[in-house]
């Protein structure tokens, strides 16, 4: 009998009212965020060096391959006109905030949800042409921003998850999060293997 | 009063039936979420082990030799001249920044005008770890090669080594403007000196190098056989000996 309330209402229930994830979403959004911020800091770092002195070889540049100054100098470097870690370096200062948030106790209206999840939205789809443009336009990987494209998948695969925790999709997500989010990250391992493998090949 | 204690008693059995079904349910998928991502790595790891053996079995790290070559001369091998009957040839394992294969360069020079038609000169890339821009200037060349100007951009190299050479920075714009002042399609060179295809084909030359012993540069192979040149007289009286046997 002691325990019953505990039975009838589990933590983390998705049957009930509560969120999925309800220890974890948290956490991941504010490490998430740190580490997408720390990925887009230096990655503005380094592009200001590269200003400075355009014969500056970025920290990452180690290989063909594995070249941030070669992605760097690219007009898919620059999008919208400045520089793609600025918004990196804003959006994951905020996305780390709302974790902070909610690991303090904080409750957010549906509209703020809503927001949120418009901005993971952006920011995956952005991370997705930014992929495909890296491996069949560009030719290379530059680590920094590997980092920042394997934050972003799963900040957008939880949000989501919890936002949708009403409807059957939402909860088949729930349940299967490890293999959604395992099929993901290998789709995009998969393409990099094969799209470089002759380079792979070499290096044995 | 009884049978009503006894009804709630029933029912709170049945939440705790439920509540424990529902638990076990939840452990049930938690368990099969965990099985199916794990299997999901396992069968990525073994199509790619697959890949990766069967990839050395018909190139064990590019040393199978296909019909019409060997390990000194691919069929993609670089060659300055050719030999008709292509019964000699001389191999040079070289590094665009080494010193002692600059005051090769003008021998090599001499040599294949000399034996024009009667032997083929073989080049392949062998950028030793130790020049900081041998590896570019092998991808400059391999690039230029894509655009038939493997035999310009090679002398280029060594012609200009002073200029670019022993520097601890990256002389792709050095390179660049090679490319610039042979004419090339920019636009073409630039997409294959980034290519990794590029760099996979340097590594290949490499890779033969290692496996046939080479550990300096240049290293000459005459028909095979480790050459040690002393003078252009040595050389020569090598070449002439293959040549008559």
């Amino acid at each position: 009998m002691r325990h019953s309330t505990a039975e009838l209402s589990p933590a983390g229930d998705e049957e009930t009212d509560g969120r999925p994830f309800p220890g974890a979403l948290p956490w991941l959004l504010l490490v998430g965020g740190l580490v997408g911020f720390a990925a887009a800091f230096t990655l503005t770092v380094e592009k200001i060096a590269l200003l400075k002195n355009p014969d500056y070889v970025p920290s990452c540049s180690i290989n063909p391959v594995l070249s941030c100054g070669s992605v760097m100098k690219t007009p898919q470097a620059e999008v919208f006109g400045f520089p793609n870690p600025l918004i990196g370096m804003a959006a994951f200062a905020v996305v780390a905030a709302i974790g902070a948030a909610m690991l303090a106790g904080a409750e957010f209206r549906p509209w703020f949800w809503a927001g949120l999840q418009a901005g993971v939205t952006f920011g995956v789809l952005f991370v997705h042409w930014l992929v495909w443009q890296s491996l069949y336009a560009i030719g290379a990987l530059c680590p920094y921003c590997m980092v920042v494209w394997a934050v972003t998948i799963p900040l957008f695969a939880y949000v989501t998850t919890v936002n949708l925790r009403r409807t059957r999709a939402g909860r088949l997500l729930a349940d299967y999060h490890a293999v959604a989010l395992t099929a993901w990250f290998l789709l995009i391992v998969t393409l990099i293997t094969i799209r470089f493998w002759d380079y792979w090949s070499s290096l044995l | 009063m009884a049978s009503k204690s006894s009804k709630a008693r029933v029912n709170n059995a049945r939440t705790k039936l439920d509540a424990a079904r529902a638990r076990d349910r939840r452990q049930a998928v938690r368990k099969r979420n965990v099985t199916i991502a794990v299997s999901l790595v396992g069968v990525f790891a073994i199509v790619i082990g697959v890949f990766l053996m069967v990839g050395r079995g018909s190139e064990p790290d590019g040393t199978a030799v296909a019909a019409g070559e060997s390990q000194y001369v691919r069929a993609d091998s670089h060659q300055l001249t050719t030999a008709a009957d292509g019964k000699v040839s001389l191999v040079e394992f070289l590094d665009f920044e080494c010193e002692a294969c600059k005051a090769a360069f003008p021998l090599v020079e001499k040599l294949r005008t000399e034996y024009e038609g009667r032997v083929s000169f073989v080049v392949r890339y062998f950028p030793l770890p130790g020049h900081f821009n041998a590896e570019r200037a092998a991808r400059a060349v391999e690039a230029a090669a894509q655009q038939d100007k493997f035999e310009e951009m090679y002398q280029q190299m060594y012609r200009t080594q002073t200029q670019w050479g022993e520097q601890r920075t990256p002389a792709d714009d050095y390179f660049r403007g090679l490319a610039q002042g042979l004419g090339l399609d920019m636009a073409a060179w630039e997409k294959a000196y980034d290519d990794p295809a590029t760099l996979a084909r340097v590594n290949k030359d490499v890779a033969d190098g290692k496996a046939l012993g080479v550990s300096g540069t240049p290293s000459f192979f005459l028909n095979g056989q480790a050459l040690q040149i002393e003078s252009e007289e040595q050389m020569k009286a090598a070449i002439d000996a293959a040549l008559n046997s």
